[in-house]
Formats: C-alpha cells, sequence, structure tokens
C-alpha cells in the first residue's frame, strides 16, 4: 500500500469505530439505565424488586407523613402523581426532607412495605429567594 | 504482514512464562482471599464475585503491562520498530494481542473455576464469560497505550499502571453491573462501546507517544 | 474558529515575549482578582438572599459551582493547548498546559470537598456513587496521573508530547462529566445556568455567582502565568533572555 492509501484506510477504520461507538451508546440508552425506579414502574413490577434491595425515587406525597410514638421509625408515601409506595425508615431524614419534595430511597421490600436504609434528598435545579416562592405560589392560587 | 512481531511478542512470553504466569497466579490466589477474609457465606460471596472478580482481573491487567515496553527499549528494538517503513499502528495493534493472549484469555479459561469459588449461578457465568474478553480487551489497548505514553520515564516503575487505572474504570463500572445481572443488557452495550471507542482513538494515540517518546530516548 | 485563536496565540507567544507579558501583567491580574472576588464574597454570604428550599446552606454553590466549571474549563484549555503543542510544536503552549495542571486538580479537588460538604445536609449522604460524582473523581485521577506523568519524564519534549496525548485521550471524560446528569436520573440536580432558555436561578443570587466564577477565572489565569514562568525559566536557562529575566 502507498502511504497515501495507508492514510485513507485509517480515517476510513476511526470513522468506522466512530460510528460504531455511538450507535452501541445509542443502543444502551434506549435500555434502562437508572438509578432508581420510579414508583409506576415499581407497581407494575418492572423493576423485579422481590428479594433485593433497589432504589425508588419520587416525591414524598402530602399527608403521607407519619411519627411513631415510641420509636424513631417513620412512615411515608413516595408518589409520582400516579402511583405510591409506602417507605418505612429509622433514622435521621436529611434537611431538605418533607412532604412535596424528591426522594431517592434505598431498601428491600418486606411485608408489603418498603424498609428504607437510607434516604436522600433530591432538590430542584431552582434558586430563588422565599419571598418569589411565596409570589409564585399567590399566582397558582389565582389561577386555580 | 504484522505476524511476525507478534510471533516475536509471544516467542518472549513463552520463553519467560514468569511474566504472565505471575500476574495469572495472583489474579487467582486473590480471588481466593476474599472468601477466606470476609466469610464464606454463598449469598455474600455471590453479591460481591462481580466486583471482586473485574477487580482483580484489573489489578493483574495492571501487573503484567509493566515489560511491554521496557525490554524493546533497553535492546533497542523499540527504535528498530519506528525506523521501519511498516505503520506503527500495526505494530501496537500487535502489543495488545500478544498482551491479550497472554494475560486476557487465561483469566477466561480461570473464569468457571472462580465462579465456583465464588458461588455465582450459571447465568451470572455466563455473563461473565461474555463480558471477560470485552473488558480485558479494553484493558490491553489501555496498557498498550499507558506504557506507550510513560515510555519516556523508564526510571517511574509503575506510572504507565497509574495511568491505566481511571481511564480503566468505565469498563469495570459497565462488566460488573453487567455481571451483577439485573438488567444487563444496557452496560453490556456500554462495554461493547467502551472497546470500540478504545480500539478507534488508543493504537494511533499510543504509535504517536511512542514516536515522541524517541526523541527523548 | 476556537483552534486558530489558539494557534495564533501560540506562535505569537515565544517564550521571552511570554515571559514579559506574564510579568507585566501579574500585578493587573491580582488587582482585578480582588476587585471580582471581594463583591462576589460579599454578594455570596451576605448579600444574597436565602433560597425557598435550601435556607441559608445554599450558599456553598458560590464556592461549588465554580470550581465546578473551572475544573471542566481548565481541562479543556490544556487539552486545547495540548493540540497546539502537538500540530505546530508550541512551546509556550506545552508550559502553559503543563502549568495549568495543579489549578485544575486543586479546583476539581475543591468541586468534590464543597460538594460533599453540601451533600451531608441537603441530600443526606457525604458521597453517592452516581454518574456525576464518578466522573468528576476520575477527572481527578486524570489531572494527578497527568502530572505524575510530566514530572517523571526528564526529557522535555517528550514529557510535553506524552502529556499532550494523555490529556487529548482523557478529552471523553468532559462530555460524559456536563451530560451525566441529563442522561442518568442521578441524585445531582440539572444544570440551572448552562442549559436551554433562561437560568433558572434569581437575579440576586446569579450575580455573586458570576462574579465568584469570573474571580475564579483570573484566579487561574495569575497562577498559570506564574506558575508558566517559573517553567520556562528552567528550561530556558541557557539562553540569553532567561539569564536577563533572572537577573
Amino acid at each position: 500500500m502507498t502511504p497515501r492509501q495507508q492514510r485513507m484506510v485509517l480515517v476510513l477504520f476511526i470513522l468506522a469505530g466512530a460510528a460504531l461507538t455511538v450507535g452501541l451508546t445509542v443502543a444502551a440508552f434506549r435500555q434502562n439505565l437508572l438509578f432508581f425506579y420510579t414508583p409506576s414502574q415499581i407497581v407494575a413490577d418492572e423493576a423485579d424488586t422481590a428479594g433485593r434491595t433497589f432504589r425508588l425515587g419520587g416525591l414524598v406525597a402530602e399527608d403521607s407523613l407519619q411519627k411513631s410514638a415510641d420509636s424513631i421509625e417513620v412512615r411515608f408515601a413516595v408518589t409520582d402523581t400516579a402511583q405510591a409506595v409506602t417507605v418505612s425508615y429509622s433514622g435521621v431524614l436529611p434537611d431538605l426532607f418533607r412532604e412535596g419534595q424528591g426522594v431517592v430511597v434505598r431498601g428491600s421490600w418486606q411485608d408489603g412495605i418498603m424498609i428504607a436504609d437510607e434516604v436522600l434528598a433530591k432538590h430542584d435545579e431552582n434558586y430563588m429567594p422565599p419571598e418569589a416562592q411565596a409570589a409564585i405560589e399567590a399566582a397558582k392560587t389565582l389561577e386555580q | 504482514m504484522k505476524l511476525p512481531l507478534l510471533r516475536r511478542d509471544l516467542l518472549v512470553a513463552a520463553r519467560r512464562p514468569g511474566e504472565w504466569l505471575i500476574p495469572l497466579a495472583f489474579f487467582t490466589a486473590t480471588v481466593a482471599i476474599f472468601p477466606l477474609a470476609i466469610g464464606t457465606r454463598p449469598e455474600t460471596l455471590r453479591t460481591i464475585a462481580p466486583g471482586v472478580i473485574w477487580t482483580v482481573a484489573l489489578l493483574s491487567s495492571l501487573l503484567s503491562q509493566d515489560m511491554l515496553f521496557r525490554r524493546d527499549i533497553r535492546d533497542g528494538s523499540l527504535e528498530q520498530l519506528l525506523l521501519s517503513p511498516r505503520p506503527l499502528i500495526l505494530a501496537v495493534l500487535a502489543k495488545a494481542v500478544a498482551h491479550w493472549l497472554a494475560c486476557g484469555l487465561p483469566l477466561i479459561v480461570l473464569a468457571p473455576l472462580l465462579a465456583a469459588w465464588m458461588q455465582l449461578p450459571a447465568e451470572q457465568l455466563l455473563l461473565l464469560l461474555v463480558t471477560l474478553p470485552l473488558g480485558t480487551a479494553v484493558f490491553s489497548l489501555l496498557a498498550v497505550f499507558a506504557e506507550a505514553v510513560a515510555a519516556g520515564a523508564s526510571r517511574s516503575r509503575f506510572l504507565g499502571g497509574m495511568l491505566a487505572l481511571p481511564l480503566c474504570m468505565p469498563a469495570v463500572i459497565f462488566a460488573a453491573a453487567a455481571v451483577a445481572g439485573d438488567a444487563p443488557a444496557a452496560p453490556l452495550l456500554l462495554l461493547a462501546a467502551c472497546l470500540s471507542l478504545a480500539i478507534t482513538v488508543l493504537p494511533l494515540a499510543a504509535a504517536g507517544a511512542l514516536r515522541a517518546s524517541a526523541q527523548g530516548i | 474558529m476556537g483552534t486558530s485563536v489558539y494557534a495564533t496565540l501560540g506562535r505569537l507567544a515565544s517564550p521571552p515575549v511570554f515571559y514579559r507579558i506574564a510579568e507585566a501583567s501579574r500585578i493587573w491580574l491580582i488587582g482585578l482578582f480582588l476587585l471580582l472576588f471581594i463583591p462576589g464574597i460579599y454578594g455570596a454570604l451576605i448579600g444574597a438572599p436565602p433560597d425557598y428550599q435550601q435556607g441559608e446552606g445554599y450558599r456553598i454553590i458560590f464556592v461549588h459551582v465554580p470550581a465546578a466549571w473551572m475544573s471542566l474549563f481548565i481541562y479543556v484549555n490544556m487539552a486545547g493547548m495540548a493540540a497546539v503543542s502537538l500540530i505546530w510544536r508550541g512551546k509556550t503552549a506545552a508550559i502553559c498546559a503543563r502549568a495549568s495542571a495543579p489549578a485544575g486538580a486543586a479546583f476539581t479537588a475543591l468541586t468534590l470537598a464543597t460538594g460533599s460538604i453540601w451533600g451531608k445536609p441537603m441530600w443526606g449522604t457525604w458521597w453517592v456513587w452516581d454518574a456525576r460524582l464518578t466522573s468528576e473523581l476520575i477527572l481527578l485521577f486524570i489531572y494527578l496521573g497527568y502530572m505524575a506523568l510530566v514530572a517523571s519524564i526528564p526529557d522535555r519534549r517528550t514529557a510535553a508530547a506524552a502529556g499532550a496525548i494523555l490529556l487529548l485521550v482523557g478529552l471523553i471524560n468532559i462530555p460524559v462529566i456536563h451530560f451525566s446528569v441529563d442522561w442518568w436520573n442521578t441524585l445531582h440536580q440539572p444544570a440551572t445556568i448552562a442549559k436551554f432558555g433562561a437560568p433558572s436561578i434569581d437575579k440576586a443570587m446569579l450575580m455573586p455567582l458570576l462574579l465568584m466564577a469570573g474571580s475564579f477565572m483570573v484566579f487561574y489565569l495569575a497562577v498559570m502565568a506564574t506558575m508558566a514562568q517559573a517553567l520556562l525559566l528552567e528550561q530556558e536557562a541557557s539562553s540569553q533572555w532567561a539569564k536577563q529575566a533572572a537577573s
């Protein structure tokens, strides 16, 4: 092969390799590649969670938080507005934990309840002062 | 056309069995440490098996990459390679194939034994056998690349290993996730993507680095 | 366009010219840094209102976010200079890439440390192994590996070329870091500012954030220029201009 032909082969090889890499990556992202499952996936049994530790992500349902009287156990429901899963947790909750807030919970099933060994709060990408938040809430109420 | 180089590297490996037998023995013995140290509960072993086997596979690849170019630099055959009219990239690929045959392939042969030690069920052993060729091929390509980049620093041992280690992490993540086996399709595809990216980019980069190192030797 | 800027800079900046420019601009860079940093840190700690959700604790973003931007920016900048040093044999570009590494590694470590400190109260954990955090950690290892590599190759040209090739291969990690929060549903929040549409941050918070980012950038330039000067003097020790400059 002349050097020119060699260079052509090299360029073709690199283009083919790049195309294959992109194709494989795109195919992978079509699959489930999840840090956590949503309650709808859990309820529809897409996640095959029986007997193993998994992560559940969603919002803490409004008015679902129950504190136990004699222990530090708390119970709450995690929802994606369509389905909900009840979670029980004994431990210190993060600062951002409150009803309506996004959480990621790790745990496993026990008698139809998810027993969590870790509760993490997910916060959104919006930053504003409390007054601005109050104004947005007021505007929403007006619309309704 | 590139076969004489491959033949030579394999011949050298055959004459000095210590260089590839030691990483292999290291691999086997280190995997055996885990049941002894952590306890022999089958559930525990099954849970940690993918991570343990892949971590140790990475370590044994790093352990055996040290000699890739060192001897060639010392006896001057690297300079001969650089002067030869054949494309350097083929020589680099031959190095990677030789490294893989000497230290990736034996791991695949040993995998059923290790799976038995770690109480890995058959379907996960199958995934291990699928991921091992892909992942160890990525390791071999990265080993050749890292040693080529570090070729100018002949005094510092294990520098090449330090360079290869972070670049190997994605392959370890995807391979171990595939063997852990809840949803193996996505990590398998990503592991294949790693290999295709590695084979596209690394031989070229390694050849460039070897050329650069020739100025300093 | 990016490469042509690098090319012009690379050809214009012969070592003595670069040395003189760096020497003259240092005092201005330090002044500019203070000019941006003092109002920035005042706004960050006192001026900006608390967040509606995270209260006072969110103020760590004024360090965390600019540091994270810098950790990526410096890497891309180093890779650009590495490409120049490979293609046009730019001596100064190679030196600047090498002089950038400590600042890049430091900003990456700062990003990980502040993220950790922020994560504990807000998420409830010091560390999670999700895509964003893991890839930032790998970035730190690549920085450290690069520094170890260029430090242990005695020949200057070999060190520059080998380091440049390592930087270019490691570049693959950068898009993974930036897009990891969009591709995987990780615990880390998605982008607030570098996204399509208006930034979703209040103006009173955005101003100090941008001031801090600007001050970090100037800080990086000052540190890089000073380290590059030292490296240049060491390398060109036998040349006439270096002897004059050092005396």
